[in-house]
């Protein structure tokens, strides 16, 4: 078994404000880690660090045996590995749907615009909206949005991908949609870190679930474990209020 | 891929448009490379001595005499006719050779200019409107006098203000300040003798009120200490024309006669058809030249604005810092100020001529670049940040994150502003009529230095912007409706 993701003692502070106090986290090849935790305890900031959208103050990060600290590692070339989906979908407003895809593999030459487009229409059609290509993302509803964000970033191929939070922005009615989506990656072997409150789609889809507070991985397991019997008196604190609603 | 190519190719032809038309500008009176070469500064209007003859060619007494020693002592010079204030500070910085202009000796001058021969005789004179009634200069108590900046002149009436009692209002040629004087906006001008006489003549409605005094002689002047040569030259060539008659005969030609003489039929004066008719050349140079220095303007200042502008956004505190410095600097300062000191303050330093043009464009490019950096900047931070990662996180390098996905979303919201600057910039070229050059606004000053017709010809020349100003209107609109169908 390779690691797709070795994390060691990663601290990151904004000033006085330490955020993540010491990380340790590995992640396997084809794996589906789940991260849940309070608002405020660090996910973000955790996930973030992953494709060095933030700087860590110590420690080790390995993606794909690239080392993140080493300045001399190319960032560019790592991040192609790593898709990354935002909860507020981040497309560009200013191209269309299609386009928003095929941005990135044309302008880094990894394919011709044709080829490009084919796999394009390919992944729109993978994520059901084959028929918006030409759309701009503002004629979009915000779960379209959220799966065209998707297929943007595997567009690039990644073997990684990384969620924060993709469903937390959208009207309950397009939470599905998007989460099938992501069970279907999870299905074809995608190595998936996914920030969410959907504890079912944690449930039903998670190698692993990890949970986070106060910058520190309190509790980690299978979903049976954390969801039927948490140790850490966070968790089970946690878990009894988004559980219990 | 093409796109950009092309772009690349269009501002480096615009590079190579500029540079050439620098060195075109300095280097054609070069030509003959034998004899030596001199720049030599002269006032814009200060007829009979120098004003601008039908065709737009500088006549007068100091200017045929300049031509005629220039031939007598084989050497030859470029004219830059520019208000005698900045010509007489510009021969001190190094930007001129020589100042010939009815410059008036005086011990003051002579402290930082060698002077040639005397070569003409002169003396100060008062002048009113005929109709104010006014006949003595003790009438001017609490009145407003008219002078001109820098002459010797208006020297001469400070020291006598107190005697008298009038206050002092300055302008930068004479005819703007003989029409202050008729139109009643000033009581009395001060002007050397054979000017004020030459422009009575000449149909200004003023009448004098004393006789000469503080008599004095005009010279030709070189930086003190400098360009020796030329000094020797002009006193050996004045000698011979003065022996040779040719002098005599070059008073005679001006003072003897009207100059519509030398500046066409005045009948055409009456009507805008006329003047334009009569001024074509001028006019069309005048706006060639402010066509010249709007494009080109343009084009270096949004270089230069969207450069300085996207340094203010790249994650670098150096080039914050940078970048707030230059918008800080060059949209503090007065067009004016940085054109003067461009073109008169950075030879002094370095020692370089800077041809006006090149000075005006480096005022313009600065200037206007800076407000434009100012929009760019608040434009691209106009763009939500997430814009950046989502590109960043999916591989794209900085500089193309930056071309591809934030660039195109912060220009859609620079477009009005873009257009509103080019706009400014156009009008902005007219205070570069200060540093000499003879745009639009410049040619009006000038022609109506010769005809009196102001009314008539800034109406043309109000026309003229009108004109451009909507061109450029529809170019604007023109390219915005592309850009937004993209
Ligand atoms: N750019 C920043 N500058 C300063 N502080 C920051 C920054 N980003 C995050 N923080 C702080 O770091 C802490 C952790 O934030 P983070 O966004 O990682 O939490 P989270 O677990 O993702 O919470 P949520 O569930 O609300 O998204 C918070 O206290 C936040 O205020
Ligand atoms: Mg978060």
């Amino acid at each position: 078994m390779t690691a797709k993701v070795t994390v060691k003692d990663l601290h990151k502070a904004y000033g006085d404000n330490e955020v993540l106090k010491g990380i340790n986290l590995e992640v396997q090849e084809n794996e589906v880690v789940v991260m849940i935790g309070p608002s405020g305890s660090g996910k973000s900031t955790f996930l973030r660090t992953l494709n060095k959208l933030e700087d860590p103050t110590s420690g080790e990060i390995l993606i794909n045996g690239y080392n993140l600290v080493d300045k001399k590692t190319d960032i560019n070339k790592v991040r192609e590995n790593v898709g990354m989906v935002f909860q507020h979908f981040n497309l560009f407003p200013h191209l269309s749907v299609l386009e928003n895809v095929i941005l990135a593999p044309v302008e880094l030459g990894k394919m011709s615009k044709e080829d490009a487009k084919a796999l394009g229409m390919q992944l729109l059609t993978q994520v059901g909206l084959a028929e918006k290509a030409d759309a701009k993302p503002t004629q979009l509803s915000g779960g379209q949005k959220q799966r065209v964000a998707i297929a943007r970033a595997l567009a690039m191929k990644p073997s990684i991908m990384l969620f924060d939070e993709p469903t937390s922005a959208l009207d309950p009615e397009m939470v599905g949609d998007v989460l099938q989506v992501m069970r279907d990656l999870a299905e074809d072997g995608m190595t998936m870190i996914v920030v969410t409150h959907e504890m079912g789609f944690a449930k039903q889809v998670a190698d692993r679930v990890v949970f986070f507070a106060d910058g520190y991985i309190r509790e980690q397991g299978t979903p049976e474990e954390v969801f039927n019997n948490p140790q850490d008196p966070r968790a089970q604190d946690f878990l009894n209020k988004v559980l219990n609603v | 891929m093409m796109k950009k190519h092309t772009w690349l190719k269009a501002s480096w032809l615009m590079v190579t448009m500029l540079l050439g038309l620098i060195v075109f500008n300095t280097t054609t009176a070069h030509a003959d490379t034998k004899e030596p070469h001199y720049v030599i500064t002269t006032d814009t209007t200060f007829a009979p001595f120098e004003f601008q003859g039908q065709n737009g060619k500088y006549v007068g007494i100091d200017m045929d005499m300049l031509s005629a020693i220039a031939k007598k002592e084989h050497f030859t010079y470029k004219l830059v006719p520019i208000a005698f204030n900045s010509g007489a500070q510009g021969v001190l910085s190094g930007q001129f050779d020589a100042i010939i202009a009815g410059m008036t000796i005086t011990p003051e001058r002579q402290q930082v200019y060698d002077f040639g021969t005397p070569y003409y005789k002169t003396g100060i004179i008062a002048a009113v409107s005929p109709k104010s009634g006014i006949t003595d200069l003790n009438q001017l108590r609490g009145k407003t006098v008219a002078l001109k900046t820098g002459t010797g002149s208006a020297q001469y009436a400070v020291s006598i203000q107190k005697k008298y009692g009038f206050k002092v209002t300055y302008f930068n040629d004479s005819n703007t300040m003989y029409n202050a004087v008729a139109l009643g906006n000033a009581a009395a001008a001060f002007e050397d003798d054979p000017v004020m006489k030459y422009a009575i003549k000449n149909g200004v409605k003023l009448k004098i009120i004393t006789q000469p005094a503080n008599g004095g002689e005009y010279g030709f002047a070189v930086k003190k200490g400098q360009n020796k040569e030329l000094l020797a030259k002009f006193n050996a060539g004045y000698a011979a024309i003065k022996k040779d008659g040719t002098y005599d005969k070059i008073v005679a030609k001006y003072l003897g006669s009207n100059e519509a003489k030398f500046s066409g039929d005045a009948k055409e004066n009456n009507s805008i058809i006329g003047l334009l008719k009569q001024n074509k050349n001028q006019f069309i140079s005048g706006m060639i030249k402010t066509l010249q220095l709007t494009i080109f303007g343009i084009v270096f200042a949004t270089i230069f604005g969207v450069l300085i502008g996207v340094l203010a956004v790249v994650p670098n505190k150096f080039a914050h810092g940078f970048s707030s410095t230059v918008i800080y600097i060059f949209r503090g300062l007065p067009l004016l100020v940085l054109a003067f000191f461009i073109y008169i303050g950075l030879p002094s330093l370095t020692g370089t001529k800077i041809p006006a043009i090149a000075a005006g464009l480096i005022t313009l490019t600065l200037n206007e670049g800076a407000y434009i950096a100012a929009f760019v900047a608040g434009g691209l931070k106009h763009v939500d940040a997430g814009q950046m990662e989502a590109a960043r996180s999916l591989g794209l390098p900085y500089w193309k994150a930056m071309r591809k996905v934030i660039m195109p979303q912060g220009i859609k919201l620079m477009i009005p502003s873009f257009v509103n600057q080019f706009i400014i910039t156009l009008k902005d070229t007219s205070i570069l009529s200060a540093i000499g050059i003879i745009e639009l606004t410049q040619t009006g000053t000038v022609i109506i230095s010769r005809n009196m017709q102001g009314f008539r010809v800034w109406f043309i020349v109000a026309m003229m912007y009108l004109i451009i100003i909507t061109l450029l209107t529809f170019l604007a609109k023109w390219a915005d409706k592309k850009f937004a169908s993209k």
